[in-house]
Order: structure tokens, then sequence, then C-alpha cells
């Protein structure tokens, strides 16, 4: 199965919040109750049931207040951290589209990949003792459907497509507007990408990381002292064994007599 | 259990049990531990009866161990202080590696034991005070609770290592040593050869009490 990307063109996002619904409706999430906040993103977080929502951000530059309408869910890491720190296998898995998807059958509820993601996107719920986020529609992806969210969207903000042809379109789109892609690590790619305006900074977004990567203490974690744990008690049972035919065991009663011999 | 001729009692039952509450606890965590954090381990998990009900006894042998490590701390922190003979002790290796010339007599532990003690201790607390933020860790700071998880691991790989060795010179390279884990009793020639001081100290205690009376 290919590869794909989902493009998210923050220049022509408009807030309408149609992708927020279709999502709730297509992965059938139960609305939250929500109140007034002085701001018009609504509910104001990720949760166990929103997957995916509008972050709207004020933000001041020379020329007045820019308002910038985000579309905020799960970048589907192409070697993702919540994956890496999952136990249970089956729980969290990076399929061969790129999208990175949650089974609760597994989830045991540790929250491990909560702590691990870059982006903050899975949420835990204490109810349900397991956690959730954005599956980049899985289920309809590998059925030849767009993602629902890409399905609703009115204005051409998010696209859906096969990897090469998004990338190629990401970096048109952006020269095009004089923008740039998010996220740029090379060695951190995402299966979704976003075509920042120009005169936006990541750093300046509300629930952006400027600089996403696999955590560092995470590779500390599993690529050295998990490892080690194992070499460490093999390593020690070998060096017994070792000493045990080398040297032998210490017998106290073979020494007690020869020491009354000597006496 | 009753006095035993040409023996010596040296653990008391709250010690054994305080050391086994540990040890089990300790064990049982390493094992439940090892088979969450290594998918090719899924045997652990599947005898567990599945990777949530290993989760949780994975938590729940962590509180036992931790209950215990206080416990242990108490009770041992004294006996285990270092003393100036422990240095000659241990620049001999204690005699394992190769012929001790004038070991100085250990006193209830030797330097060896001493050293497993607080390293026990001290990565004991850190599996113990990580091993709290990995239980709730949506708490504290993101930064925190991935060095807790880092941490964590790091303890277990040093603790581990550390209680094969203690394993091993526990049973097969000193016979005689588990038998005070279990009865609390070893014989007088063993306690000479690896408790002198300790030893002497208690007859020498033995006589001011009987001389008294």
């Amino acid at each position: 199965m290919a590869e794909y990307i989902k493009l998210i063109d923050l220049t022509k996002c408009t807030g309408c919040r149609a992708c927020q619904v279709a999502c709730k409706q297509w992965n059938e999430l139960p609305a939250e109750k929500t109140g007034f906040s002085g701001s018009l993103q609504n509910p104001l977080d990720l949760s166990y049931d929103t997957w995916t929502l509008i972050r709207y951000d004020e933000i001041e530059n020379g020329s007045g207040m820019q308002w910038i309408m985000r579309h905020d869910a799960c970048m589907h890491c192409d070697w993702p951290a919540c994956v890496k720190a999952c136990p249970s296998p089956g729980a969290l898995v990076k399929t061969e589209t790129g999208a990175v998807v949650h089974n609760p059958k597994y989830c045991i509820g540790c929250k491990a990949c909560v702590v691990a993601c870059p982006f903050d996107i899975p949420r835990y719920s204490k109810k349900e003792e397991k956690i959730a986020k954005c599956t980049l529609c899985y289920d309809r992806i590998t059925d030849g459907k767009v993602p629902a969210c890409v399905a609703a969207c009115p204005t051409g903000c998010l696209k859906f497509g096969l990897k090469e042809q998004m990338i190629e379109q990401a970096h048109k789109r952006a020269d095009a507007v004089g923008g740039a892609v998010y996220p740029s690590n090379p060695k951190y790619e995402t299966h979704v990408l976003y075509i920042m305006p120009t005169e936006i900074q990541p750093a300046q977004l509300q629930h952006v990381n400027p600089n996403p990567k696999m955590p560092t203490t995470m590779l500390w974690w599993k690529n050295l002292f998990k490892p080690f744990t194992l070499l460490g008690i093999g390593g020690v049972a070998g060096l017994a064994a070792l000493h045990y035919m080398i040297k032998g065991p210490h017998r106290v009663s073979e020494k007690e007599e020869g020491g009354e011999a000597d006496g | 259990m009753a006095k035993q001729e040409g023996m010596v009692r040296v653990t008391d039952a709250t010690e054994r049990i305080t050391h086994w509450l540990l040890a089990g606890s300790c064990l049982f965590a390493l094992l439940t531990g090892i088979g969450l954090m290594f998918h090719q381990w899924e045997i652990i998990p599947t005898l567990l009866g599945g990777y949530y009900a290993t989760k949780w006894m994975h938590i729940f042998s962590g509180v036992v161990f931790a209950v215990s490590l206080i416990a242990a701390m108490i009770m041992w922190w004294n006996e285990c202080r270092f003393v100036a003979d422990d240095g000659k002790w241990i620049l001999q290796a204690g005699g394992y590696l190769w012929e001790a010339k004038d070991l100085p007599p250990a006193g209830m532990y030797n330097c060896g034991q001493k050293i497993f003690f607080w390293f026990v201790v001290v990565f004991g607390i850190i599996i113990v005070l990580s091993g709290l933020v990995m239980w709730n860790p949506l708490i504290f700071p993101v930064a925190l609770a991935r060095w807790a998880y880092m941490l964590h691991v790091m303890s277990v790989f040093a603790v581990a290592s550390f209680t094969i060795a203690h394993i091993y010179l526990g049973t097969f390279a000193n016979p005689g040593t588990v038998q005070i884990m279990f009865t609390g009793w070893a014989t007088k020639a063993y306690c000479e050869e690896h408790k002198g001081r300790w030893l002497a100290d208690r007859e020498l205690k033995a006589e001011a009490e009987s001389a008294a009376e």
C-alpha cells in the first residue's frame, strides 16, 4: 500500500470547523459540553472524544493583528515516538499508509505515549483507561477514500494524497505564498505537513512544537538502557558461571580443617 | 527456631521476611517489567493474564517493593555503615578473585554486601520515585515525566545486574549463606569465616551478660 500525506494549507483555513464536525461524525465521537471562554476555539483542547479541532491564534505583527486558524490533529510521524514508547503490542501501530493508528482493544492505559509524543496529541481517558487520537481515518484511506476532515473541508485547506506528490505540492505552494513547510526536520518526518504563511513562525502558534523530534530521553531509554538490562543480567550471570568454574565455591568447612591443622 | 548445637542464629524472622518481601517484589517487578518492555517476551504477559493485568501487577509489586525498601533501610542502615576495615576488604575484592593475604574479619555484613545495600537504596529510591511519576505522568511537566521513564530503566539495569551477583554470591559461591535467609541459622565455622567481627562482638556481649548474672 502506498504512503500518504495530509497537507494543511494555513493560508486557506477560514476556521469553519467542518473538519472538526466531520471527524466527530465519522469516528462516532460524542459531543462535549463546552463553555464560553472568550475564544472561538471550542472545545479548548483535544480530548479522548475530540481528535481534531481548529485552534485560533491572534498574533500581533507589524501591520496589526493577524488571525491564524489551524487544524490540529495527529501528525502521523514516520518514526513515531508514541509507538516506540508503547508497551502493549498492537495498541499503537504505524501502518504501511503512514497513518499511526491506536487500537483500544490492546491499549492498557499506561500513558507512556502521551508523555512521548513530541506534538502532545494522544489523550487519556480515566474512565476508559485508554488513549485515543486521530487515526488519519485509516478505515477510510485503506478503502480508497480521503480522511473525513479532508472530505469536509470547503476551502481546499486540507488535502490528501500520495506522499511524493503532496511533498512536491507543499513546497510549490509554500514558494508561491512565500511561506514555509512545517515540520522541516528531515530526521523527523511526518505524514501531515503544514504550509505556514510568510509572517508566521511555528513558535508563535499555540500547541506547536517548533522543533519536533524523537525525545532524547526516549533514545537513551529504548536504545541504551533497555538492551543494557538484559545484557547486564546475562553478562553478570555469565561472569558468575565463569567464576564458579575457575575459582569454585568458597567452602567454610575445608578452610576450617586446614586452620586447625596449622594450629 | 530452637537453639542448635554448633549453630549460630544470625537473622530473626523480621529480617528474613523483610529480605524476601524486598527480593520477591523486586524480582516480580523485574519480570513483569521485562514483559512490558520487550515485545519479544510476550510469553510473560501471556502467562500472567495479558498486558493490562501485567501493568497492574507491575505497579502493585512496585508498591510492595517501596514499602519493603523503607523497612530494609530502617533495619540495615546502621549495620551497613562503612568501617575502616571495609576499605581493606574491598581492595582485595573480598578474596573472591585472587588469594587475599590479610582479609579483615567482617561484621554482620562485609563490604561487598554493604555496597549492594547502598546500591539498592540509591537506585531503589530512583526506581520508586520515577515509577510513581510513570504511574500518573500527566500531572507532571512533560520533561520530568520523560526523564522518569529513562531513569527508571537505567536504575533497573544497575540494580538487576548487581542482584545477579548478589544471588550468585549468596548461593553457589558461598554454600551455607542462603540458609541464613531461610532458617536464620549458620554454622559457627561459617560465622567465624564470614562474620568474624560480629561473632566476636556477640560472644563478648554474651560473656559480659553471664558475668553480670
